[in-house]
């Protein structure tokens, strides 16, 4: 009886002991998981998949009544402006006949210069729309994570709204990915300024309005102006808008106004522009010549 | 339904209720909500459910539950995977603790317990990231989301207190 008592207390003491053990674990997982974040690791890549695609269908089981009621409103909202909106489509409708023959004209021209110059275009972009069915939430990140469902997406293609870019695929699950925002501190993107063809780097600080950081001190910028991507570092083509410069400081900072409307968004495009097999191709042709030498 | 066919539920599924409800939580304050200005009022919701159940119920949410719930968060988040994970790890220990003085305290006093312990959590974070990320965070937004934190407490209070009362069993509580 006597064995048993004392027995019967080393096991509670083992039990104690393994229990501050699991904390412990706990707590070195959490910490080196921080570590394994900052290396990239594949690790930590595949258990976020795996998660994701956990918890994607319950995600999109609690969304459904909210989208369901948001579109109730949106349809009634819509009809209350039937009106201005069809005053304003015509008054662009206007507008568009003019520019249709200018870029009709523009289109022959250059086609015939392309001609001229033995220029090899790129190969057309192809697009997947994309359900969000979350956002990030809380104010230390900016992100979406949207249904895929079984189209091919991968890790660095270019996210757009309605017409601009709002950001990048981070992650790729079976059926989900997760999106960087334009606007999210991770980001930042080669840009440079339309109209001056001034260059920079658009770089996310977890507020509405990114800043544009590495351009020239004698660059001139101005409210207004139009912010496209530079195509440098092969992640974006040249050329896609992103937004608008809102206002220039005096200490040279640039706030920049996405010109998607991102809270707005219920789709969006991931666009496959085939950079990441040029990516790869160019990495390998680099290496090879490294070699060679 | 009525109580008796709750009752029918199996125990050890009604005790995992705690994290469950936290899990939906957490999930349904990541959906989209179509708007700017509601996204900067979102609440950190898994500081929330960490604190009130590791305060009432303790034995029903232990530190697996919080690890998990931070790792939920880290996962839907952008922010460094962990971080979130350790800070809810940190918290359940620091609630853990709290919950000898001030369990049989009202429920202003735990108001105002949790408000300091968000508060805490949310420094943390924010320096921490500013850390990491070697680069200024903007302190008004985060402010913004913890005053909204701290003012959601009493009705995700209040939903978690009435799942309690209705779905775990009474000879459970405060237990430890």
């Amino acid at each position: 009886m006597k064995q048993r008592k004392v027995w019967l207390i080393q096991f509670g003491e083992l039990k104690t002991f393994f229990r501050r053990l699991f904390v412990v674990a706990l707590f070195i997982v959490a910490f080196l998981s921080i570590f394994l974040t900052r290396i990239d690791s594949l690790v930590v890549s595949a258990v976020d998949k795996v998660i994701i695609d956990m918890t994607g269908p319950m995600m999109q089981v609690i969304e459904f009544p909210a989208r369901v009621i948001h579109r109730a409103y949106t349809y009634f909202y819509d009809i209350s402006h039937i009106y201005t909106d069809n005053q304003q489509l015509r008054n662009e409708n206007k507008q568009m006949m003019i520019l249709q023959n200018k870029v009709r004209t523009l289109e022959v021209e250059n086609q015939l210069l392309s001609r001229l110059l033995n220029y090899i275009p790129p190969a057309d972009a192809t697009f997947v729309s994309a359900q969000i069915i979350a956002e990030s939430g809380d104010n230390f990140t900016h992100l979406l994570l949207v249904y895929i469902g079984d189209e091919p997406v991968e890790k660095g293609q270019i996210v757009m709204g309605e017409e601009s870019v709002i950001g990048r695929v981070d992650t790729v699950g079976n059926r989900y990915a997760k999106i960087i925002l334009i606007t999210d501190i991770n980001s930042k993107i080669p840009v440079i300024i339309e109209r001056t063809r001034a260059r920079g780097i658009l770089s996310g600080n977890n507020t509405s309005m990114p800043q544009l950081i590495f351009t020239r001190s004698n660059a001139d910028i101005k409210a207004g102006d139009l912010i496209v991507s530079s195509g440098a570092g092969g992640m974006f083509p040249a050329g896609l808008p992103i937004g608008f410069v809102h206002t220039v400081h005096s200490d040279g900072t640039v706030d920049v106004e996405p010109i998607a409307d991102i809270s707005r968004l219920e789709y969006v495009r991931i666009v496959d522009y085939g950079l990441s097999r040029d990516s790869e191709f160019l990495a390998e042709f680099t290496a090879g010549n490294n070699d060679g030498q | 339904m009525d109580n008796k066919k709750f009752e029918q539920i199996p125990v050890f599924l009604r005790h995992l209720l705690p994290l469950f409800s936290a899990v939906l939580f957490v999930l349904f304050f990541f959906m989209p909500v179509n708007s700017v200005e509601l996204n900067i009022f979102r609440p950190s919701i898994g500081v929330i459910c960490v604190y009130y159940w590791r305060l009432n119920r303790p034995a029903l949410f232990g530190w697996f539950s919080a690890f998990f719930i931070g790792f939920l968060i880290d996962i839907y988040s952008s922010s460094p995977l962990g971080i979130n994970t350790f800070l809810m790890l940190c918290l359940v220990g620091a609630t853990g603790w709290l919950s000898h003085y001030f369990q049989t305290s009202s429920f202003g006093v735990r108001w105002f317990i949790f408000a300091l312990s968000a508060l805490a959590y949310t420094l943390i974070k924010w320096l921490f990231l500013m850390l990491y990320f070697a680069h200024w965070l903007p302190l008004a937004e985060v402010a913004v989301g913890y005053f909204s934190t701290v003012m959601f407490y009493p009705l995700i209070a209040a939903i978690n207190f009435w799942l309690a009362q209705k779905f775990i069993p009474p000879e459970n509580i405060n237990e430890q």
